[in-house]
């Protein structure tokens, strides 16, 4: 049988270490459950293992016999293969194509098409695949897509599969279905690992589970004899803390109230409510339609069913140019891709959402833009506070000050924040966390989204965690540890 | 400021100037003041077309049916010129405002076809713009019979009429206003021209509207959840640029009088040649109304003075040709540069 081990792998990326002396063994004919919350170094474990990135440190021994992977070339040829969430396929070419692509056959240095075709169709079959392979990737569904994936590494002879998230986008049908495949290439001994947060797989797929967390191995056992709670607890560990905020004020009337709010395949019948001098949480994982949600409050996407009230008024934005006329801004989560315009001044880029503000027929007055960017500049405490500077030079504490600025400059009554300190270093962190405070206690509602429990902890006056496009529960900020959180964005955990 | 963002920033208008103080030196009848007069007239259209260009391309957008809106917008403006009633009943200076109003119309309109058809249908600019490039021209041919059309014939009853409403336009189009020390004037499309260079640079750098064109260009997403009208801002380049086509078309007819539906054919690809070598990037965000002016000029120097060396016009288009290639290995090279330096 297959033995593939790592021993001590050490991933540094600037700033952060990504891995921390990992050790993880794969066994042949074994499911091998890796556990983690976003962040605790799943993705550059799985990374390493198929030579997509090169540890710092450590070793990888297969069969004993110590390798190294260049590049992933590497690591395909000696039978390991990694399934990421985002399919390497190629959308226009046939599924067949795709199984084969990289080892084509060829007659006389010609693609042999009839040989393509047998040999993908034959690793399709063994999957119980029921698609043409002629078929374009494009026309695939998802989990058709995924078996072309497999189909490609059984081609390959793989002898580790890794999977990440598989059942993420799949039905429940289609789950049943991969897990029948999951277990068929156990029987083959293919060492496979799962990288997952639904407990229940786990529980259903895996016989050994790896908990990560913060680029460590915390915890490695055999599945059959852990508890939910052990795992969870594993998990969650002693997290660093934050220091928490309190409110100065209690909360008053509810500024945006949220009921019955659905939009199809991203999330269904959410109600919660955010009143004014409150800091309210969305927490969950990734996936579980955070964004989503707050996308619809702003205006970016149109939610299918449900009602928006804001200060006891209907609401229901269809820009966020009208959000923001409605005293909504929200800050997304990714800043150099929806946040800054970073071939932009700082100035340009804090009045942004203002601009109108500081015009007389539409031409900009230099000096009114100027003093209200550096205001606001001043306050949040930019470094260096220099207005001319382009946005995309700043550090990433310093850019999502920018971000913040912006919105500030707008007054809003209803701030909602996507991962507000994501990327941000320490010292910003806690500015950024001081200033949503004092909004909250200046009478405005703020509203955080953060895949950081620490953070949530630190922050939140109520938590709302939402599970799969669903809210599961609602949590007293004060009081809730980040097990309680946990216990509810997990799905199919039975904490809850 | 470093070397590099000073080359970023100055770096076209630099080898202008280089190019001028070389052509001074080594080119006899370059250095003149009716040379340089000449410069301007020639690079007038190509500026105009490439000033309303630039706002599009700041979008990361691209206009290509300017060429053909000229010739569209020309034969348009020259058959209302030339209009028997038209000209009976508004007389030979109205005749002109008429056609000056058709033309820089239709060539609104036409961008706000361009404009709605990117903005609001989401279809990619470079198709929507070849679509209407060839229906333009396509109209221009149809419209004329593919005749140039304006000069009446020596029978027609309206025929000094007609005549005195293409002297009318003429004198925009061909019209040269005295100035001391300039024997033959100063020609006024070159002045319509400065002026148009000057009022783009002024709302894209001074007004709402421009830094909007800016923003979208550099990040539409982020733009967007800044609470920008996005699709207006589109909608608003194009109809831009399609003015400016339709007022090349004017000045052209004014200049010849007479429209030609084969008239501008393939100056789209001149006016991005102009955009490009002053700077705006193909990717958005950047570029400024003046950088279409030196680009414009680059090219129009480089032509007078090989013109004036006598050299065949076939070796010119090969030396623009070089010039767009270096222009855009220079944006290339200055790329880690310019987040430094900032975009204008």
């Amino acid at each position: 049988m297959t033995t593939l081990a790592l021993r001590g792998i050490i991933k540094r990326y600037p700033g952060v270490t990504a891995l921390d002396s990992v050790d993880l063994t794969l066994e042949g004919g074994q499911v091998h459950a890796l556990l983690g919350e976003n962040g605790a170094g799943k993705s550059t474990l799985l990374k390493v293992l198929a030579g997509a990135t090169a540890p710092d440190d450590g070793t990888i021994t297969l069969d004993g016999a110590p390798v190294t992977f260049a590049a992933p070339r590497d690591a395909l040829e000696l039978g390991i293969t990694v399934i990421y969430q985002e399919f390497s396929l190629v959308p226009a070419l046939s599924a067949a194509a795709n199984v084969m692509l990289g080892m084509e056959p060829t007659r006389f240095g010609l693609l042999d098409a009839a040989a393509e075709r047998a040999r993908a169709a034959a690793a399709l079959t063994a999957l119980g695949a029921g698609f043409d392979p002629a078929t374009p990737v494009a026309q695939l569904a998802v989990a058709e897509r995924q078996l072309a994936e497999l189909a490609r590494a059984l081609v390959r002879d793989a002898r580790v599969i890794a999977l990440d998230e598989p059942t993420a986008a799949l039905s429940h049908r289609e789950t049943e279905a991969l897990f029948a495949r999951v277990r068929a290439l156990r029987e083959r001994g293919i060492a496979v690992v799962l990288v997952t947060h639904r407990l229940e797989e786990v529980r259903a797929l895996a016989d050994t589970v790896t908990v990560l967390r913060d680029g460590r191995r915390i915890w490695t056992g055999v599945v059959a004899d852990a508890t939910d709670a052990t795992i969870i607890h594993h998990m969650v560990g002693r997290a660093v803390e934050m220091e928490r905020l309190a409110a100065a004020r209690a909360p008053g009337e509810p500024a945006l109230v949220v009921a019955g709010l659905t939009r199809d395949r991203a999330f269904r019948d959410i109600a919660f409510a955010v009143r004014r001098g409150e800091i309210v949480a969305l927490a969950g994982l990734v996936g579980a339609g955070r964004t989503e949600v707050a996308r619809c409050l702003a205006g970016a996407d149109r939610s299918t069913a449900g009602t928006m009230t804001l200060q006891g008024e209907p609401y229901a934005p269809r820009s966020p140019a009208e959000a923001i006329r409605r005293g909504v801004f929200y800050l997304p989560e990714e800043r150099k891709t929806q946040g800054l315009v970073l071939g932009m001044s700082v100035q340009e880029n804090v009045t942004l959402a203002t601009l109108a503000r500081f015009c007389r027929a539409g031409v900009v007055r230099a000096s009114a833009e100027r003093e209200a960017a550096q205001a606001q500049v001043n306050a949040l405490e930019l470094r260096p506070p220099d207005l001319a500077r382009a946005a995309g030079t700043l550090s990433g504490g310093n850019q999502q000050k920018v971000v913040l600025a912006k919105a500030l400059l707008a007054g809003p009554d209803v701030l909602i924040v996507d991962e507000p300190t994501r990327g941000v270093d320490v010292g910003a962190k806690s500015e950024i966390h001081r200033r949503l405070r004092s909004l909250a206690d200046a009478g405005k509602a703020v509203l955080v989204i953060s895949s950081e429990l620490p953070e949530v902890l630190a922050l939140a006056d109520r938590i709302v965690v939402l599970c799969e496009g669903r809210v599961r529960g609602e949590l007293d900020g004060r009081t809730a540890g980040a097990q309680d959180v946990l216990a509810l964005a997990l799905p199919g955990s039975a904490a809850a | 400021m470093n070397a590099r963002v000073l080359l970023s920033r100055y770096g076209v208008p630099m080898v202008l100037a280089l190019l001028v103080v070389a052509a001074s030196i080594g080119v006899p009848g370059f250095f003149t003041r009716a040379n340089f007069t000449t410069i301007l007239l020639h690079v007038s259209i190509n500026a105009i077309l490439a000033v309303g260009l630039t706002y599009v391309i700041i979008t990361a957008g691209i206009d290509l049916s300017v060429g053909s809106l000229v010739g569209l917008c020309g034969v348009l403006a020259a058959a209302t010129l030339t209009d028997a009633a038209v000209v009976r009943t508004l007389g030979p200076a109205g005749a002109a405002v008429a056609a000056t109003f058709v033309g820089l119309g239709v060539g609104a309109l036409l961008g706000f076809v361009n404009g709605t058809l990117v903005a609001s249908l989401r279809v990619a600019p470079f198709i929507v713009t070849l679509a209407t490039m060839t229906v333009g021209r396509g109209a221009a041919r149809l419209f004329t019979g593919g005749l140039p059309i304006g000069f009446p014939d020596a029978g027609d009853p309206d025929y000094a009429g007609k005549v005195a409403a293409l002297d009318a336009l003429h004198l925009l189009g061909g019209g040269r206003l005295p100035l001391p020390g300039l024997p033959s004037g100063f020609p006024v499309p070159a002045l319509v021209m400065l002026a148009l260079i000057a009022a783009g640079a002024f709302v894209l750098s001074r007004t709402r509207f421009g830094r909007y064109v800016y923003a979208v260009g550099g990040n539409e997403e982020a733009s967007r959840l800044s609470g920008i009208p996005v699709q207006r801002i589109l909608l608003g380049v194009y109809v831009i640029s399609g003015a400016c086509a339709g007022l090349a078309a004017v000045l052209l007819v004014g200049q010849l009088r007479s429209g030609g539906p084969d008239t501008g054919t393939m100056y789209e690809l001149n006016a991005i040649a102009a955009a490009v070598i002053g700077g705006t990037s193909l990717f958005g965000g950047v570029g400024s109304a003046w950088g279409a002016l030196t680009g414009a000029l680059l090219i129009g120097v480089l032509n007078n003075a090989l013109d004036l060396l006598g050299v065949q016009s076939f070796w010119q288009e090969i030396a623009k040709g070089v010039i767009i290639l270096l222009a855009v290995l220079f944006d290339v090279f200055m790329k880690s540069g310019r987040a430094v330096g900032g975009r204008r």
